[in-house]
């Protein structure tokens, strides 16, 4: 075998020179971690959902850890679109790693407005929907359970833009096939799954929540990616665009079987507060195992499994 | 960066003092500031933990980075049974230091339990630019058992201890022996204070701040995810009004509300270190 293999996929008109990129909020605007991983390698860089307006986000006291998991409850802080344009968005002319731009929003209007701005953005390469959060009262994870709601973003969304479309999907419903099916229909190039799903801590010396007002955050890390497998499992099968895997990543084999459950690309969340390289190493990894098995395109390992 | 075990003692009950070495090409820290260390090799504990930096030491050539902690879950006891020359993960040093006041003649460190880890580095650089400035230090724990540390506390400056059951020095805690020395004019008038410890002292000694015009600078502690300031999980609200008015440190992580009556600031990039008359301890503690 020549040279080393290729990890280069394309996902609607963008094409990706590795399929590992950060999951949105783990990563800020990017800027943050260039003292710690080469941002250039990177298939593409998600940043921190932003919303039309800035947030305030949820009350102090906004994470605890639990068994194999970090559980938070942000509440989608962010600068707001006219900020992130005018401060964030010029940083990435340094760095040569596909942008994809996480858009959140209290109503379709909200989603509609943030992707025209977007659009007009020739720095931004994608938007991720992000109708999965779980730590919102308005929108988030309320539009991402209602079917209606699903098709009536991605399709208006989608009127506005050419740029690439990924949704991002909720894991907290009966059938995520569903979604996953009218994003596709709706004109979605790509879906990610999962976003962090409910949970709660509780203290049980005060009797009071772990995360203080806020009760109860998003449950993310390791240990949900048993969760996140099957499901990439189940929506690989029913639809044809790429879905990129999402869910406690820590390691290459967690991304490989993310791979070959029919994965095309993969997000890393919150391995990167535990090693800030780990993307490199994961990409390094991941090329050291399609050489050993003697995979020369990426495309070969995706939905594998047998 | 990986930090080789240079010490790793007990010093009393459940309190460790742990001294890494600085690698040459690495920043040095400052007092306030911290690093957060991987405390395990597997998924759980999962995130790095924060520790501040106690004080440098400095060896000839070498200088050895010393964290006190106390052990208090699976992370920290995983840190306890590291030995000798293995190497530790640390990323740092993080956040902001404490800010020295040059013309100011005396302070007060007002700690409890761990708390002291950060204020002792303070002792000793105030010490070190004006070796006539009067430090006292308010030393405090549950009990005489819990307290360590007595010995060097007395060695930097005028110690005070209390305890809550009275077992050793004044009973009570630290806010109310700072009162009672304030009244029976023990300490000297123009003085300034750094405070690390439970939220409730910081929030009581903040109010004694106020009423007696105590100026001074707290480290706060809070969970966090990442400490790069990218999670946004340590937010620490701050008061709108004394932000506008006067701002001692560089804080790049202000986040307002949109009418500008509500600002957060994130714990591992603008503190941990804060004025004390900055924060909005009500909030905080809600």
């Amino acid at each position: 075998m020549s040279g080393l293999p290729d990890l280069s996929l394309s996902i609607g008109g963008i094409q990706l020179k590795n399929p590992i990129m950060p999951a949105s909020g783990t990563f800020g605007y990017g800027q943050e971690y260039e003292d710690y991983i080469d941002l250039n390698q990177l298939g593409a860089i998600i940043v921190k959902t932003i919303t039309l307006k800035s947030k305030m986000g949820s009350h102090p006291h906004r994470s605890t850890e639990v068994s194999a998991g970090f559980l938070a409850s942000i509440g989608l802080q962010n600068i707001g679109i006219h900020r992130f344009v005018e401060e964030k968005l010029p940083y990435f002319e340094t760095v040569d790693s596909l942008l994809i731009v996480s858009i959140g929003g209290e109503s379709v209007e909200e989603y509609v407005k943030l992707a025209k701005i977007l659009d007009r953005q020739k720095r931004v390469d994608a938007l991720e929907i992000n109708i999965s959060c779980p730590n919102v009262h308005q929108g988030g994870m309320h539009f991402g359970t209602d079917p209606v709601a699903t098709k009536d973003i991605v399709t208006r969304v989608r009127d506005v833009t050419d740029k690439t479309l990924i949704v991002k999907l909720t894991p907290l419903v009966t059938d995520i096939r569903l979604f996953a099916t009218l994003s596709q229909q709706c004109g979605a190039d790509g879906v990610s799954l999962i976003n962090g799903l409910p949970g709660m801590a509780v203290d049980i010396r005060t009797t009071r929540s772990r995360l203080g007002r806020n009760v109860s955050g998003g449950l993310v890390g390791p240990a949900i990616k048993p969760f996140a497998l099957y499901l990439v499992r189940q929506v690989y099968e029913s639809i044809d665009i790429p879905v990129i895997g999402i869910g406690g990543i820590s390691s290459p084999e967690d991304a490989i079987e993310f791979f070959i459950v029919g994965a095309s690309a993969i997000e890393i969340g919150t391995w990167n507060f535990v090693n800030p390289n780990i993307m490199i190493e994961v990409i390094n990894g991941i090329q050291d195992y399609m050489m050993s098995n003697n995979i020369q395109e990426l495309s070969q390992l995706i939905g594998t499994f047998s | 960066m990986e930090y080789q075990v240079i010490e790793n003692i007990n010093i009393s009950l459940t309190y460790y003092k742990l001294a890494l070495r600085i690698p040459s090409n690495a920043k040095l820290p400052l007092p306030g500031q911290f690093y957060t260390v991987r405390c395990g090799e597997t998924k759980e504990p999962l995130l790095r933990r924060p520790f501040s930096m106690h004080r440098l030491d400095k060896k000839g050539e070498a200088v050895h980075l010393e964290i006190l902690y106390r052990v208090v879950g699976k992370g920290t006891d995983w840190l306890s049974r590291r030995k000798i020359g293995e190497k530790v993960d640390a990323i740092g040093p993080l956040g902001n230091g404490f800010l020295f006041q040059e013309d100011v003649p005396n302070v007060i460190l007002v700690a409890r339990g761990i708390g002291l880890a950060p204020l002792y580095g303070v002792a000793e650089s105030v010490h070190m630019r004006n070796q006539e400035a009067g430090i006292f230090i308010l030393m405090g724990a549950q009990t005489d058992e819990r307290l360590f540390y007595e010995k060097e506390c007395s060695k930097i400056g005028r110690a005070f201890f209390y305890t809550d059951d009275g077992s050793k020095g004044f009973q009570g805690n630290g806010p109310q022996l700072l009162r009672h020395l304030m009244a029976s004019e023990q300490l000297p008038q123009r003085l300034y204070m750094y405070a690390c410890g439970p939220s409730h002292m910081l929030r009581d000694l903040a109010n004694i701040s106020e009423k007696f015009d105590l100026p001074g600078q707290v480290a706060l502690e809070e969970h966090m995810g990442c400490g790069l300031g990218v999670c946004l999980s340590c937010v620490c609200p701050l008061r709108a009004d004394s932000i506008r008015r006067e701002q001692h440190w560089k804080k790049p992580s202000l986040h307002w509300s949109a009418d500008g009556s509500r600002v957060y600031s994130l714990i591992c990039k603008d503190g941990p270190v804060y004025d004390i008359r900055e924060v909005e301890w009500d909030e905080w503690l809600a």
